[in-house]
């Protein structure tokens, strides 16, 4: 007798202890109207690692979606091959408004391009949501480099093809287009590196010598610049980026190459329409928000909203831009 | 040989489960280097996904062929085998569970699974054997529904799925 | 910050209420865990890593440490009582544990073993502390050559320490990196060994496979007639030791801190090996030494101490490196990445205010074991009478749910059965499981690291040998795996690591 009363007493403590884990989420399917249900969280995928770009981002939107959706919104991060591991677990999550990804162009736009790849999504399986910010890309050399300034790199880069290694966040991603770019227009010759994890790899590697150059996105170098421990000697765009204002941009050395990553986000396609108005709504206020749009310009980035309808637009712009430029980070048979 | 007809639980002859194991992981690694050799070793990019997975194969083929050379010159004491009762009931019926939790439910298919290994397999009372089962079931559907808001399997059955199960 | 400031903060994060009840029901069910014969720590921390999937990362991994530690000590108690290790760390302490018991002294046993524990574990985690800044900084000499050197002396250390046979150490280990390389290559997004299955495309689970080849094949490889053995509680008068009985342990409990930490920094050590070491230097040194084997509190102290100093040490690797020391802080580094946290350098730079938070939670961790095991011993002595059949079948139901809500699949409980069986085959060929667990988790990193060398060197496979540090540490790995050929002997103490 004495045994059974262990025995359920052994049961019952350890599901209260279970239980007493209490979280979140409950789980039912979903018609759209009462969504999001109270207490069932949304995952919000980021495809890169932690501390990148894309990741600050998600994390600065996140409490604010939470506050308009009223439940936890859990940035997970989900890394490699460039952003493809993370894209295919979001493209293959069920389209009920609780699983979100960020997105970045170009590496979600181009993953599906290449067959190589064997990516098991296309453009149409995104639902786009909202676009966030455009980020341009620089190129940056350590700051006990003699080079000075783009022209005197690019050079030695030319006169001694893959002298010098530089890094990208992975094959195929908005670095390795720069860099293809830029060894394209100008004959330059770098040997890459790709880290594809994301920035804060590519980043760290920098820092602690193991790569010469650092081909990154504006705010991935807005810090480093301040504290000395990178020299940017070229920005990708028109205009110079008020986050960098002493930083030429690469027209004005006189090449013509321009580049960079835009960031948005995105569900998995077939939302019921009352989910996705509820998620477009709450992220624009989020991606809007005064304090947000603040905290992401001291870190270098410029807030430039797009509607999920024109975020899919410019999605869809940029696949026609990036299948001309894809060859470039093929690889050659 | 001597030295090992003096230990009474090992044989001279290399055991048949032991020849299986050396067997299965040569075919494995033979078949991941040829599969990776497929994948590319090394493109114009760099170093190609097979690069990695064909280092492993070589290195699981190579192991192999070495532990067969051990195995052939001094044969290992064979281990004290498997309860096979054991390993069908428990393999089966876990088997037979997981295939039919989707269309049961979980409270009901676990129900069942739990009372057979406490009343037919383990042999305790009906009593004690009923009251695991339902707090195993019954109780854990409920618990991590509501406590931890995961969310278990519920039937796929129409009528079972009224009664909440 | 300075570290003080940053720890402090780390104590307000870790003390608000729900903290403090995930670290104590990781104390709790750790030292279930712990005591519980069939499941061991590797398998019983990845079992509940499913569990606390919907916490947030600081109290998930709270949680997660308090039972790993937690396994530490419920291991302890077997041992003492049962003359059975309920852990493999704690198989050394048996044999003065149980004559201990034969002598009435069990209640002192474990009181001492607990003290010793809390000793070795605090003063581990105050090394935690300390290195944490200057080896995070150090963190950024490690370049992808060094890191993948790094993890090479880890593996060949295990490797050279796992069962009796190098060779089937080495097929466990490659097994554990195929394993890994299922699903989308990381660096160029081609798929890899998926067989046309969407569902691996992510991988497979890791959770599965580690509960199934861990959890699942020992209670495969039950026989039908155990018999639950016959336990009686100590008293409560009993627990407290004499004087004596504590002036002859403190030697024994630094001794243990030190073995277990020194050895808990190095890559590739497990718990055991910490404990067989201490209880050899206890023979050596201690003024009691020809009691010992006799019931002896040194033989309980020391090793206990060692274990639990150990296991909080090789934290340090990895908060500081990123790299797992033994195969439960693989698991463990498993949990961390599911959060998102990359453990290494970055964590403290992106994630400090967990990572503090984390720290301070294991000081708090091994004070709630320390108050928490010696009063409850009857608690722990109930469940180990409770009949086999019934811990089987509750623990089936664990695994189950625990796969299963790994993806909300039963794929995944699938998974789990097929690795369960290889566990099966593997443990029946005498083939060591501890390094398949390393580079299962190892394997993404590893090869992340291989091709990025590769490609700063642009194919040049002397990366390897020309930086000075990874030069060191392949040299190092060289010589460990080449170790039987030059006729190194392990340690005797070390021939029958259990845990390996």
């Amino acid at each position: 007798m004495s045994r059974i009363k262990i025995t359920a007493a052994f049961a019952a403590a350890a599901l209260i202890a279970l239980t007493g884990c209490g979280a979140n989420a409950g789980a039912s399917t979903v018609s759209g109207d009462d969504f999001p249900k109270k207490g069932k969280s949304i995952d919000l995928i980021v495809a890169f690692s932690s501390g990148g770009a894309v990741d600050t981002a998600a994390r600065l939107v996140q409490p604010i979606l939470e506050k308009e959706l009223g439940t936890n919104v859990e940035v997970i991060n989900k890394p490699g091959a460039g952003g493809q591991i993370g894209y295919t677990a979001l493209t293959s999550a069920k389209p009920d408004g609780y699983t979100i990804g960020a997105t970045g162009s170009p590496s979600v736009v181009v993953s599906p391009l290449d067959p190589a790849r064997g990516a098991k999504y296309t453009r149409a399986s995104f639902q786009p949501l909202g676009r966030q910010v455009v980020d341009p890309a620089v190129i940056a050399v350590q700051p006990d480099s003699p080079y000075k300034t783009l022209k005197e790199l690019l050079d030695a880069a030319k006169a001694n093809p893959k002298s010098m290694t530089a890094s990208t966040t992975g094959l195929q991603t908005g670095e390795h287009f720069a860099l293809a770019q830029i060894q394209e227009t100008t004959g330059s010759e770098f040997a890459p590196v790709h880290f594809s994890d994301g920035a804060s790899q590519a980043t760290t590697a920098f820092l602690g010598k193991h790569v010469d150059v650092l081909v990154a996105n504006v705010s991935d170098v807005t810090d480093l610049t301040k504290q000395g421990k990178a020299r940017v000697l070229g920005i990708m765009t028109a205009e110079r980026s008020p986050s960098l204002p002493d930083v030429p941009t690469f027209k004005e050395s006189g090449y013509d190459v321009e580049a960079g990553t835009a960031r948005g986000y995105s569900a998995p396609a077939g939302l019921p329409d009352a989910v996705a108005k509820k998620l477009e709504a709450a992220l624009q206020k989020a991606i809007e928000d005064p304090a947000v749009k603040e905290k992401m310009s001291a870190l270098g980035l410029q807030t430039s909203y797009l509607s999920g309808a024109d975020y899919e637009k410019f999605w869809a712009g940029q696949e026609e831009d990036f299948k001309k430029a894809l060859p470039l980070v093929q690889k050659k048979n | 040989m001597e030295s090992v007809v003096t230990k009474p639980r090992s044989t001279s002859r290399v055991a048949p489960s032991v020849l299986t194991g050396i067997g299965a992981f040569t075919a494995v690694g033979v078949y991941v280097l040829v599969s990776s050799v497929g994948l590319g070793l090394w493109t114009s990019l760099g170093p190609g996904p097979g690069l990695f997975p064909f280092a492993m194969g070589g290195v699981l083929v190579a192991m192999s062929a070495l532990w067969l050379v051990q195995e052939l010159r001094r044969p290992s004491e064979r281990s004290e085998g498997i309860d096979r009762g054991v390993v069908i009931a428990v393999g089966v019926s876990l088997v037979v569970l997981a295939s039919v939790m989707d269309l049961l439910g979980f409270q009901l298919s676990m129900f069942l699974f739990l009372l057979y290994h406490l009343k037919l397999r383990g042999g305790r009372t009906w009593v004690s054997s009923l009251i695991i089962a339902l707090a195993g079931s019954v109780g854990a559907f409920y618990a991590f529904n509501y406590g931890l808001n995961v969310a278990l399997p519920v039937s796929a059955f129409a009528p079972l799925n009224l009664i909440g199960l | 910050m300075d570290t003080l400031t940053e720890l402090l903060g780390g104590f307000a994060a870790a003390m608000t209420w729900q903290n403090l009840i995930f670290a104590f029901l990781g104390c709790l069910l750790g030292t279930i865990i712990g005591v519980l014969p069939g499941v061991g720590p590797v398998a019983g921390v990845a079992l509940l890593i499913p569990l606390t999937l919907n916490l947030d990362p600081t109290g998930s991994i709270i949680m997660l440490c308090a039972i790993f530690y937690g396994t530490q000590y419920g291991g302890t108690i077997t041992s003492v009582l049962l003359n059975t290790p309920g852990e493999a760390s704690s198989a050394i302490t048996t044999i003065d544990g149980y004559a201990m018991t034969k002598l009435g002294r069990a209640g002192a046993a474990l009181t001492l073993a607990a003290v010793g524990s809390f000793v070795g574990g605090t003063i581990a985690t105050i090394g935690l502390v300390a290195a944490a800044k200057p080896l995070g900084e150090l963190g950024l000499l490690v370049g992808p050559p060094e890191f993948f050197a790094l993890m090479v002396v880890g593996i060949s250390l295990l490797v050279a320490l796992a069962g009796k046979s190098m060779v089937k150490a080495l097929i466990s280990g490659a097994l554990g990196l195929l394993i890994s390389m299922v699903g989308i290559d990381p660096v160029a997004g081609a798929p890899r060994f998926t067989f046309g299955m969407d569902r691996l495309l992510d991988g497979v689970s890791f959770v599965a496979v580690i509960v199934g080849v861990f959890g699942l094949s020992e209670i495969l490889s039950y026989r039908k007639n155990a018999e639950t053995p016959l336990v009686h509680a100590p008293g409560m008068r009993s627990l407290l030791p004499t004087r004596a009985e504590w002036r002859r342990s403190a030697p024994a409990m630094a001794r243990g801190t030190g073995v277990g930490f020194g050895l808990g920094l190095i890559p590739g050590m497990t718990g055991s090996v910490s404990s067989l070491l201490s209880y050899a230097a206890e023979k050596k040194f201690s003024r009691f030494r020809h009691q010992l084997g006799k019931g002896a509190v040194e033989g309980v102290a020391g090793p206990e101490t060692a274990n639990n100093a150990h296991a909080n040490a090789a934290l340090i690797p990895l908060f500081t490196l990123g790299i797992p020391a033994s195969p439960t802080i693989a698991v463990l580094m498993g949990a961390f990445l599911q959060q998102g946290l990359t453990p290494g350098p970055s964590l403290f730079t992106e994630h400090s205010d967990i990572a503090w938070a984390i720290i301070a939670s294991l000081f708090i961790g091994n004070l709630l074991l320390l108050l928490l095991n010696v009063p409850l011993v009857g608690l722990w002595t109930s469940i180990l009478r409770v009949p086999t059949p019934i811990l089987t079948a509750l623990i089936l139901l664990f695994m189950v749910i625990g796969a299963y809500t790994i993806n909300f699949s039963v794929f995944d409980v699938f998974v789990m059965i097929g690795f369960g069986l290889l566990g099966l085959a593997l443990r029946n060929l005498d083939i060591p499981l501890a390094p398949m667990v390393l580079t299962l988790v190892l394997g993404p990193l590893m090869e992340r690291s291989l091709r990025e060398s590769l490609e700063i060197s642009q194919g040049d496979f002397s990366v390897f040998v020309n930086r000075p540090i990874s030069a060191v540490l392949i040299g190092l790995g060289v010589l460990i795996i080449c170790s039987p050929l030059l006729k190194f002997r392990k340690p005797k103490a070390l021939t029958e690591d259990p845990e390996a």
